[in-house]
């Protein structure tokens, strides 16, 4: 989240899409009714009437997969009709910059595309600069080749009558929420998004979210209060294991990971450190080298020298292009080629997309470790459905682990707040925590080491993991600790101009990362995690102050939130050129002449309009400005309509170009796939129930288990009439990769959709059932029938469309 | 009577995650059941001696066409005038001091007498230990000071606790923003419930609600009329008998040597 | 025994009949126990409401197979009016109320007992079924349990009240009755005066059984 969930109280107008806020997080919803109280109007699009739909102000069915036609007609919509934040498009976006010549979009591509590879060479994908290097500007925002006319001629084609016929919305309702989400473009007015799931889970799962900050942009709702783009996490903690480094493709604290080519420390941080020569671009990534030599230092501790590039070389390196997400690791394990693989804390027989392919890959493993508090359909695969016991070899260790409330730590929800949470029970039997039981293996592998020696011996050897205390246990302070950081020698700091002389001792903590070094003298295990405890070692994810100062719900005292207790970032785009806010009555930042009053600000510098120290709002980027234009991605600067891999039509109503061109397939016999196939008539997506958690864990809860018993479909009445199915009597649910059955939910929460002139019917299962318990229930995993494919920026899977059909069971 | 309280169940906030359902059962130690799935997200199907209170789901498309799912919490409503309390026989069900209709668990002897009498349909026999069980508005928790445990798991606020008069004006006012047909149900009938809803529709509109709940006329009949009636008239005819037996005298036989057949008694027309 | 006394009722009639009376008496304690908060103590005095509603209700079966019996063998004699004589009897309250010249006689039962016995009949089937609902009130609708608590509350009343009518005359109101039901012997002057044309009946049937005297077979 930009903002955090209270602040979605501020909001005039909240639109749900891509979430099922009420279901999925229910806590936070409460902040949604708020805004509601105050006359907000809350909107949920959705291909299902959910329990959130059922608190909006309406709700409008989409056919799932098609966000980007959606919101590509609000972009239409908005500039047509100039709803924009004018002076904000202006001048805190990429709108002025110019495009480079060599960049161009025709039917469906962008330049550079290569239709072999499915990938891009973005070199065309650039804004013109001048000799300084500073990017050329046509603030009048007249210039056929700047980025505002740029967006105005991709988005022409998506009319009313196109997205309509696309994604079976009516083009009343379209106009509807175009209309009332439209109306935050007012300088005084504040529209939020919030999606979750919903929106990562497609083959164009970033360019939906991308989509929708081209429209935050437009209409100034970044950095505001009741603006943003808001993420809604999981209970999971899927926050603060982004922000450690759960994605294969990032170091802690979103720092690069290091690939095959760049094999010197010098390489990296070439590579990875932004720059910038406009004066007026803070250009924080420039910090860099700071923050990547301080995790190495942290990583490795004394051995880490300037000599040895800090252990650079001991870091793994990935292929270059290649990518390591669950899908992958799975496709390698059914080719046979993994021999022993960790499932810390996952069940992939019931999570992972295509789960046939998963569940027999496994098979093929030498060993297999899973953590976990249950056992579950993974550790327990070896006896799965349809598999014989005894043709499989793979040794399989399950090894219990101490529940979330079991054990002490941080927790960081969506709003980037890190909350310290306190152990409510010791875990039962032999169970430990994850950190303890990562300590174990680690000493126990050390220890061959020492004794045998091994392949790549120093970074076993050399990590500085002295997390124990004095017994022994897992010390998560310590841990903690080093992930804000330390000073490992004393610093001393003068400002010669200013007077001033910091003295800063060996082992105090760093109390912000503003002071973190790229010479080796301080340590951090993840940037953006310091200031998390002050100099003096206090841990303010304790903190539990309510004051509220600036009434608008930020609580500054209540734990930390990163970066540096900011709690709303890009704040500084909340107030004019000169800092005054654009919407006085909710002053969430204001420039008083020398200085910042509100919340932590993006940065000390005066507002842009100081020419001199001034700085532009968007501060992570090198040109300091929000991207209408957004390079990032690797299907494209503007976000394009495509199809779902599987989906009811063979053409894409848009372009010649059916699916997301940078999607790479999958080639194993069990990745098929049933595109437009009269076999597999129906639209399905699937989703979490309330009562459950993921993968289904809390199946063993009794009370929950009783409140959601069993694998259900959600049905529309006329599919049910069309099939003959009766509500409450079980269904069979297939698609081209496996099937499962269900309680069939006959419903008016589900309405078919006119996509083209036909008409498509959509169906909707839970994930959280699987084989494994209740044993009396029938059902399985709901990805038995998704395929693997994802989002090429993520690779999170499209679990939200495919293609089905549904019979009586 | 200490304070008099009122559970407010504003069900325009309710967002069905039934955080109360469970917390409820977690509370009070409430077993779970295994359950099918009957075409429904509402699950057990109605309120059970294991299952104080439900979220009751339910879908309806107004007059205007709109498709609207309706939430509602059903539970014990806390009469005032409580017919579960009128008919049982060993006061196992009794008025607490907060207004609230509890449960003495050790007195109730399974009579089963209360589950007709009440209007809404709420206690529930429990076959194994002979028993009803019923929402006790987590009396205890009251006692302490503390919320129920159903208003306490709530995230939204649909669920609120406080004093009478505090809540339906909460209530009123709740509705007044709300306007169309938004109402508050429960003041204005037995006696006044110490639950109170604002209801988004109708009463009519929602399943098992009855529109004009009373202490049923069988239960007054019964309770009211016929319990007193009983005494009345045991003591009217113990009265009239002595009466008579000093104004008018007993029937005597004649002297048994007598052969007059038709001899009257004696004494005086009454 | 003294000498000329008239048997008035035979043995099996007399067990039946305190079967009943017994049973109605229990059923009317614990169910007041049970009524009534202020006399919940009858509850304790049998180890708790359970028990006494136990008893109250296998009491109840008791009293129903009682009926059953008492039914059958007393519906020609006291269930069936006798015309026309029963209703001057009626007319002129059987003497009971105000002078009389002359009670007009009636046979074994006079229509007053014969009303006592319909009511007893008639509320108590109502009391047993009632009662069986209330028994089992999940097995039926609420509104039929309903209707049933005060079917069995009337029921109450009406017995409740008769019980004392009956009291009084057995005992003091109608001195010489009570020996019916213990003995079965009655003097002749009480049946001469309570039921003279049932005496007539007998020595006109030769069924009369005096004691002291060869006799025909008694009757049953």
């Amino acid at each position: 989240m930009t903002n955090h969930y209270i602040d979605l109280k501020n909001s005039d107008c909240i639109l749900i899409m891509g979430s099922n806020a009420a279901e999925n997080h229910p806590i936070a919803f409460k902040w949604i009714l708020r805004a509601k109280e105050r006359g907000a109007k809350i909107i949920h699009v959705d291909p299902r009437f959910s329990r959130t739909s059922a608190r909006c102000d309406y709700h409008v069915p989409l056919r799932s997969g098609t966000d980007i036609a959606f919101l590509g007609g609000m972009i239409k919509h908005i500039i047509d009709n100039n709803l924009i934040q004018e002076e904000y498009v202006q001048y805190y976006t990429n709108a002025s910059q110019i495009v480079s010549p060599g960049f161009s979009f025709e039917d469906g591509l962008f330049s550079g595309y290569n239709s072999e590879k499915h990938s891009y060479n973005k070199e065309t994908w650039t804004t013109v600069k001048d000799e300084k290097g500073i990017p050329l500007r046509d603030y009048t925002l007249q210039d056929p080749r700047c980025v505002y006319q740029m967006l105005k001629k991709h988005y022409e084609r998506y009319t009313l009558d196109k997205v309509s016929s696309i994604t079976g919305v009516p083009k009343e309702t379209l106009l509807r929420v175009y209309n009332d989400y439209g109306a935050t473009g007012a300088k005084d007015k504040a529209g939020t998004e919030c999606y979750a799931l919903g929106w990562t889970h497609h083959t164009v799962g970033s360019q939906n979210i991308r989509t929708m900050s081209i429209i935050q942009l437009l209409l100034g709702n970044m950095g505001v209060c009741g603006g943003g783009i808001n993420a809604l996490r999981g209970e999971p903690n899927v926050q603060g294991s982004t922000d450690h480094a759960i994605l294969y493709n990032i170091l802690p604290g979103y720092l690069k990971m290091p690939s095959g080519p760049v094999d010197t420390l010098a390489k990296y941080i070439e590579k990875y450190t932004s720059k910038s020569t406009d004066p007026q671009s803070a250009n924080w990534y420039q910090n860099y080298p700071k923050y990547a030599v301080s995790f190495l230092k942290a990583m490795w501790g004394d051995k880490a020298t300037p000599e040895n590039e800090f252990g650079y070389s001991w870091l793994p390196k990935i292929d270059d292009g290649k990518a390591y997400s669950i899908m992958h690791t799975t496709d390698v394990m059914y080719a046979g080629k993994m021999k022993g693989f960790f499932a810390y804390g996952s069940n992939i027989a019931v999570s992972s997309p295509n789960t046939t392919k998963v569940r027999k890959g496994l098979q093929k493993l030498k060993w297999m470790v899973n953590v976990n508090i249950f056992d579950n359909e993974t550790s327990s695969f070896w006896k799965g459905p349809g598999v014989d016991p005894k043709s499989v070899d793979t040794e399989v260790f399950l090894l219990p682990a101490a529940a979330s409330m079991e054990k002490e730590g941080s927790q960081s929800n969506s709003g980037r707040w890190v909350q310290w949470r306190y152990k409510a029970a010791n875990p039962p039997g032999d169970a430990l925590s994850d950190g303890d039981i990562t300590m174990r293996i680690l000493d126990a592998v050390r220890e061959l080491y020492q004794k045998e020696g091994g392949a790549y011996p120093e970074q076993v050897l050399n990590l500085k993991w002295d997390y124990k205390d004095a017994f022994g246990r897992f010390n998560v302070h310590k841990v903690a600790k080093l992930i804000n950081g330390h000073y490992i020698k004393d610093v001393t700091i003068e400002d010669a101009a200013a007077g001033t002389k910091e003295v800063n001792k060996k082992g105090e903590t760093v109390p912000s990362f503003a002071k973190l070094m790229a010479d080796g003298s301080t340590n951090c295990g993840n940037w953006l995690m310091s200031g998390s405890f002050d100099q003096k070692g206090e841990n303010k994810m304790q903190k539990r102050g309510k004051e509220d100062p600036t009434g608008l719900g930020l609580y500054p005292d209540w734990c930390f939130a990163w970066p540096l207790n900011r709690r709303i970032i890009y704040n500084r785009a909340s107030c004019d050129l000169e800092g005054k806010p654009y919407n006085p009555k909710m002053k969430l930042l204001e420039w008083t002449g020398d200085k910042w009053v509100g919340d932590v600000p993006d940065g000390p510098w005066p507002p842009m309009a100081n020419k001199e120290k001034g700085k532009y709002p968007f501060i992570m980027k090198a040109d300091g400005v929000g991207a209408l234009f957004g390079p990032g991605m690797v299907e494209g600067p503007f976000p394009e309509h495509y199809e779902p891999l599987e989906g009811p039509l063979a053409k894409n109503p848009m372009s010649g170009q059916l699916i997301n061109p940078a999607v790479k397939l999958f080639k194993s016999d069990l990745d098929k796939v049933a595109n437009a196939d009269q076999k597999f008539p129906y639209v399905c997506t699937t989703y979490s129930a309330t009562e459950h958690w993921c993968s289904g864990f809390t199946r063993w809860q009794p009370w929950l288990l009783e409140a959601m018993p069993e694998a259900y479909v959600e049905i529309s009445e006329k599919l049910a009439a069309q099939l003959g199915l009766k509500n409450g009597e079980r269904v069979k649910v297939s698609s081209v990769r496996g099937e499962v059955t269900g309680v069939a939910m006959v419903t008016k929460r589900m309405t078919p959709f006119e996509v083209e002139g036909k008409i498509v019917h959509q169906v909707g299962m839970p994930c959280n059932y699987g084989w494994f318990n209740p044993v009396e229930n029938k059902d399985d995993s709901v990805n038995l029938l998704t395929s693997a494919v994802g989002c090429p920026n993520t690779f999170c899977p499209e679990y939200k469309a495919f293609m089905v059909n549904v019979s009586k069971a | 009577m200490k304070q008099e309280l009122i559970k407010l169940i504003d069900l325009s906030l309710c967002t069905a995650c039934r955080g109360c359902q469970v917390a409820c059962k977690q509370w009070n130690e409430l077993p779970a059941k295994r359950t099918k799935n009957f075409g429904s997200y509402q699950n057990p199907p109605d309120l059970q001696w294991n299952t104080w209170t439900l979220i009751r789901f339910q879908e309806y498309v107004d007059q205007r066409g709109t498709l609207k799912w309706l939430f509602r919490k059903d539970g014990c409503m806390h009469c005032t005038d409580a017919s579960c309390i009128k008919v049982c026989p060993t006061k196992a069900l009794y008025h607490t001091e907060f207004g609230s209709v509890s449960l003495d668990v050790d007195k109730c002897i399974g009579c089963k007498e209360c589950i007709p009498a009440c209007p809404f349909g709420v206690p529930k026999y429990n076959k194994e230990t002979n028993k009803i069980l019923k929402c006790d508005l987590c009396y205890t928790r009251l006692q302490a000071n503390q919320p129920p445990a159903c208003v306490l798991s709530c995230p939204t606020g649909a669920l609120q606790i406080g004093d009478k008069d505090a809540m339906l004006k909460k209530a009123y006012k709740r509705v007044k923003e709300l306007g169309g047909d938004a109402n508050v149900y429960g003041d204005k009938f037995v006696g006044g419930t110490h639950v109170v809803y604002v209801l988004p529709e109708n009463p009519q509109v929602y399943d098992n609600l009855p529109e004009n709940p009373q202490v049923p006329l069988s239960i007054i009949i019964w309770k009211d009329i016929l319990k007193p009636a009983g005494l009345l008239v045991a003591g009217t005819v113990v009265a009239g008998a002595f009466l008579h037996y000093i104004t008018h005298g007993p029937k005597t036989p004649d002297d048994e040597t007598s052969d007059d057949e038709t001899t009257c008694e004696g004494g005086k027309e009454l | 025994m003294k000498k000329g006394m008239i048997k008035a009722t035979g043995s099996f009639e007399r067990v039946v009949h305190w079967c009943l009376a017994l049973s109605c008496l229990h059923l009317c304690v614990t169910g007041m126990g049970m009524m009534y908060h202020s006399l919940n103590f009858i509850g304790s005095m049998v180890g708790g409401m359970g028990n006494l509603k136990m008893l109250h209700n296998f009491g109840g079966i008791f009293f129903g197979v009682s009926l059953f019996f008492a039914i059958i063998m007393w519906w020609k004699e006291a269930g069936l009016f006798s015309f026309p004589e029963d209703v001057a009897w009626l007319k002129a309250a059987g003497g009971y109320l105000w002078d009389v010249d002359q009670v007009p006689e009636v046979g074994k039962y006079n229509p007053g007992q014969k009303m006592f016995f319909l009511a007893v009949a008639l509320f108590g089937m109502i009391m047993v079924v009632s009662g069986l609902v209330m028994w089992f009130p999940l097995s039926y609708s609420p509104q039929l349990v309903r209707t049933m608590y005060v079917l069995h509350a009337l029921g109450y009343v009406v017995i409740f009240g008769f019980f004392f009518v009956h009291l009084y005359l057995v005992t003091i109101g109608a001195p010489g009755s009570a020996p019916a039901m213990f003995t079965g012997w009655v003097t002749k002057g009480w049946v001469k005066k309570q039921h003279p044309k049932w005496l007539k009946e007998m020595e006109k049937e030769g069924t009369l059984v005096v004691s002291g005297k060869d006799q025909p077979p008694v009757r049953k």
